[in-house]
């Protein structure tokens, strides 16, 4: 077991009131396991990848529950313990390349500095590392691409950078935040590949988080759909694809357009939109927007249960 | 009803170029050719989505075919007159019939002033209408695109993304206008609420009989609301043709690349798609290649496409195509 997340709660205080960011999410993955997080903006995949990085700082902010990596309590961590595991044995993706480069070095430099933050190497061997690294997330001149700053490079090329950046240190954990959002799809198609061949040379764990189902039933071996920071429904991605239990799970698949085969006339929408952090509503928080919603799912909120396939849903667990 | 003897909107051998740095700068004054040689003509009561990756010129064309840019060569005709070089005062007339919606709502609504207000300030520009004629338009528009009637005392910010766009899309029909430009109306809406908004722009295109013009990155959109599809390359037109057909033959390599990288949800087992992934990026406008622009990305290309640029040819009734050797 590389990670286990058990009833995680992040909550942010703010002037409007205590926003819970996420309220009881538990997970578990295994070695060179793909997990795919889904969900729409503030259903809280995020801010529950951020926990696990130790990346809130905000003295707002409060998190309980237990993240264990390798069996090692993260949370309450001291930031010095956390920095040697950050960018080691756990690394980060993040949506924007930008975010994670800096402008003023070049690319080599930036991926030799954090090898020799980790690594006792002299800055020739660091050097040696980087162009392996970027051979290996496919830079075409990898001796080259080194010396170039991150403007010089498109955005496609910036993701691998940091991807190679990402994978230094052979992370045993690899965090994926939207990676390829910002990228066109002939570009993200690249990224996604590299990412299944990682998993099978490195061996790493991979949390992949996107707002896109098709990416997700493309790259992940099990799948975690969220909603209004709760897990909504688990599973498989067999299991899940095939047989979607969640009305939200079901409506979300429902309402994507088809790439083939007969256009339907309308698309089948889910009424409304997500439900605001400070104002959520009673029992369950998709009811309003549910098509199967029934009296049970005001009264309180659903529990998802154990099982690999598993619904948070009244009428999921009655049937 | 797509009428197919009067061309709304058309253009020819349109090109917009933009000159960056300056006579100062170390590589001089350059020319950027962001729109080449493009044609495309757009019968009233149809759907044309423009396809390609970011920086082949889409959203460009689109600014262009509502003169929001000033159109560098070619010619542009709307119902038949050519408005190409029309001063800005002789197009005002026209703007009322040519609308366009944008990418982000919260960006191209003013926050401090209500949305009823907003969806207003269109009548009150073109229209002499009365206050209460206003007010009794504006709550007509709200109600075509699904808003309740108190929410005209709201501002921007007290809507959701959805909503914003709904508000977008009132101010953009308020003239009822018979071609609206859609520029990524869809890609900043959570997946969710982009389903409603779909739907919304199908509705109102059958009641107000308008004819659209749809920019989107997601492919399954494009193909969801468009009749016709034109897919771009580093400034123009690659495939043009009915999007079911396309989309389920594309003809040209990168037409095929393009279609088969979109990420599907695959719910039988073992029936993942062939995917032709392109290697190396897009190539710089500013220093296009040679012959066919696509030739250092193709997976077919040969001495031919090095040397001569293939034109955008009709292979069949529909189907044109930019390449020396189309799949048909």
């Amino acid at each position: 077991m590389i990670l286990s997340v058990r009833d995680l709660r992040v909550a942010f205080r703010t002037n409007d009131g205590l926003v819970r960011a996420i309220d009881g999410v538990s997970f578990d993955l295994e070695e060179s396991e793909i997990l795919g997080v889904v969900g729409e903006s503030g259903s809280g995949k995020t801010v529950s990848l951020l926990a696990v990085m130790g990346l809130i700082t905000d003295p707002n902010a409060t998190i309980e529950g237990s993240i264990r990596y390798k069996g090692r309590e993260l949370v309450g961590l001291p930031a010095r313990e956390l920095r040697r595991l950050r960018g080691n044995e756990i690394a980060m993706i993040f949506q924007d390349p930008m975010t994670a480069l800096t402008p003023v070095y070049t690319i080599g430099w930036q991926i030799a500095e954090q090898i020799r933050a980790h690594r006792s190497i002299s800055k020739s061997k660091a050097m040696e590392r980087v162009e392996e690294l970027l051979a290996e997330v496919n830079f075409p001149n990898p001796h080259e691409a080194m010396s170039r700053y991150p403007h010089q490079l498109s955005g496609g090329m910036r993701q691998r950078a940091v991807i190679a950046m990402a994978l230094s240190c052979n992370p045993a954990l690899l965090v994926a935040d939207e990676p390829t959002t910002a990228l066109d799809v002939t570009v993200q198609a690249g990224i996604l590949d590299l990412v299944r061949k990682l998993r099978a040379t490195h061996k790493s764990a991979v949390v992949f988080i996107t707002h896109d189902m098709g990416v997700v039933s493309e790259l992940a071996d099990r799948v975690m759909v969220m909603y209004a920071g709760r897990v909504v429904e688990r599973g498989s991605r067999a299991e899940l694809f095939s047989d979607p239990r969640h009305p939200y799970t079901r409506a979300l698949l429902g309402s994507i357009p088809p790439l083939t085969g007969e256009k339907p006339r309308r698309l089948p929408a889910i009424p409304g939109s997500p439900p605001s952090l400070l104002r959520l509503p009673q029992g369950c928080a998709f009811g309003p927007r549910c098509p199967v919603h029934y009296e049970p799912c005001e009264a309180g909120k659903p529990d998802l249960g154990s099982g690999t396939h598993a619904a948070a849903c009244f009428r999921v667990a009655q049937a | 009803m797509i009428d197919k003897n009067r061309p709304i909107l058309e253009t020819r051998s349109l090109g917009k170029r933009f000159s960056i740095g300056s006579r100062f700068s170390a590589e001089g004054k350059r020319i950027v050719h962001a729109v080449d040689n493009v044609s495309l003509t757009v019968w009233r009561g149809e759907t044309v989505g423009l396809v390609g990756e970011s920086g082949c010129g889409k959203s460009t064309l689109a600014r262009c075919l509502v003169r929001l840019y000033d159109i560098s060569d070619g010619e542009l005709l709307f119902e038949g007159n050519d408005i190409t070089s029309k001063s800005l005062s002789e197009l005002r007339p026209l703007r009322r019939r040519l609308q366009m919606v944008f990418q982000d709502p919260s960006a191209s609504l003013n926050p401090r002033r209500r949305v009823g207000d907003l969806v207003a300030e269109p009548l009150r520009i073109h229209d002499r209408l009365s206050s209460s004629e206003i007010t009794k338009r504006v709550a007509e528009l709200f109600d075509l695109v699904g808003l309740l009637p108190d929410h005209v005392m709201r501002f921007p910010h007290e809507f959701s993304g959805g909503q914003r766009q709904r508000v977008g899309i009132a101010r953009a029909i308020a003239l009822n206008p018979d071609l609206v430009v859609l520029d990524e109306p869809v890609s900043a809406l959570d997946v969710s609420v982009q389903a409603q908004i779909v739907n919304l722009l199908a509705d109102l295109q059958e009641k107000l009989n308008l004819t659209y013009i749809f920019i989107a990155h997601d492919l399954s959109v494009v193909r969801q609301v468009s009749t016709r599809i034109a897919v771009m390359y580093l400034g123009s037109i690659v495939e043009e043709g009915p999007a079911e057909d396309v989309f389920a033959a594309p003809a040209h390599p990168y037409s095929q690349a393009l279609i088969s990288a979109v990420p599907v949800v695959e719910t039988t087992p073992g029936g993942t798609r062939k995917r032709i992934i392109l290697t190396g990026d897009v190539p710089s406008p500013l220093n296009p290649p040679t012959g066919c622009r696509f030739h250092p990305r193709c997976p077919i290309a040969v001495e031919r496409c090095r040397s001569e640029r293939p034109q955008l040819r009709e292979y069949r009734p529909g189907r044109k195509v930019a390449c020396h050797f189309p799949t048909m």
